[in-house]
């Protein structure tokens, strides 16, 4: 049970983590979105979401958790 | 070859410390990095070519550990995964142009850290419990319902009103939470921003800007909550940089 509850605090953690990074913070115009083999970022950002929310949705009958 | 850009600091009367703290560090891809700056304020930055630059989860991780890494030491704005520019010069300029607005949102995060809290309930078990109550709401008005002679229509408009009951009731109840939490940590003094109804099972998604001192408190806080509501599930993260208290756009 204490594994699992690790476990699932670093899934969340790491799910939050890139949220932030890729969907919050300062925001600079105009300028450049980098882009991997025709995909770009912002792609690539709502891939992650997409994926962000459905393993939020798996953990939703876990413990309290406070970590990270 | 670009320049990408971590963060904005507020550097003041340290800057030889910040130049000994990323002589140890390393940006995306091992890249060196650098400080540029105007005035009291500095960009953490490295260069990077756009080219050779793999824009993946683990890319990400290792941007945020550099923000990590120096929000332990400064206070700063955390720019967003992708923001690059030309040149160190187009870069002055960008602080130039923009330092109000950086010095503004500098001093509204001096000394404080950001927290999420989501909370989830079990969708279904939630709804069961609220259509009970619908139900019992609906018998006290069944009279103004009956009045609809056309069987058809009233099958209709009973439907409709116990889903609108039913959402009634949910958007109370979600409120009603909602108000326990900022109830609890206004006393903490946090800047707040909370959005609901995010999906059938996240009712609530939150992040709060505190003292990094009262760290304790906001735990305690909702420990507290999590017990006054067992039914539902509250998940604490941070402290983080103050990624969702950054409100303006640099040009």
């Amino acid at each position: 049970m204490h594994d699992n509850v690790i476990d699932r605090s670093r899934d969340i953690t790491i799910l939050e983590l890139l949220d932030r990074v890729l969907n919050k913070g300062v925001i600079l115009t105009g300028d450049i979105v980098i882009s991997v083999a025709d995909v770009d970022l912002v792609y690539l950002g709502v891939k992650l979401m997409l994926s962000s929310v459905e393993t939020m949705e798996q953990l939703k009958s876990g413990k309290s958790i406070i970590e990270k | 070859m670009e320049i990408m850009i971590y963060a904005l600091l507020s550097v003041k009367k340290k800057p030889e410390r910040l130049h000994a703290l990323l002589a140890g560090m390393n940006g995306i891809a091992g890249a060196d990095l650098h400080q540029l700056s105007f005035d009291e304020i500095t960009a953490v930055v490295s260069n990077m070519s756009r080219a050779s630059l793999i824009a993946d989860k683990s890319t990400a991780m290792e941007y945020a550990a550099v923000i990590e890494t120096l929000s332990k030491h400064f206070i700063l704005l955390p720019m967003r995964f992708g923001s690059v520019m030309e040149s160190n010069e187009a870069i002055i300029h960008m602080l130039e142009r923009n330092y109000h607005d950086i010095q503004q949102n500098l001093l509204k995060v001096e000394r404080k850290f950001e927290f999420g809290l989501k909370v989830f309930c079990d969708s279904e078990k939630l709804m069961a419990e609220l259509r009970e109550k619908s139900e019992a709401v609906s018998k006290t008005q069944r009279t103004t319902v009956a009045e609809i002679k056309n069987s058809a229509s009233r099958i209709w408009v009973n439907k409709k009103l116990k889903e609108h009951r039913l959402e009634e009731l949910l958007v109370t109840y979600v409120d009603s939470v909602i108000a326990e939490i900022t109830g609890q940590l206004d006393r903490l003094k946090t800047i707040s921003k909370i959005k609901k109804m995010v999906t059938p099972t996240t009712i609530i998604d939150g992040v709060f800007l505190l003292d990094k001192a009262l760290k304790d408190e906001l735990i305690h806080a909702v420990g507290d909550l999590q017990n006054k509501f067992p039914g539902l599930n509250f998940i604490l993260t941070g402290p983080w940089p103050p990624y969702n208290f950054v409100d303006f756009t640099v040009k």
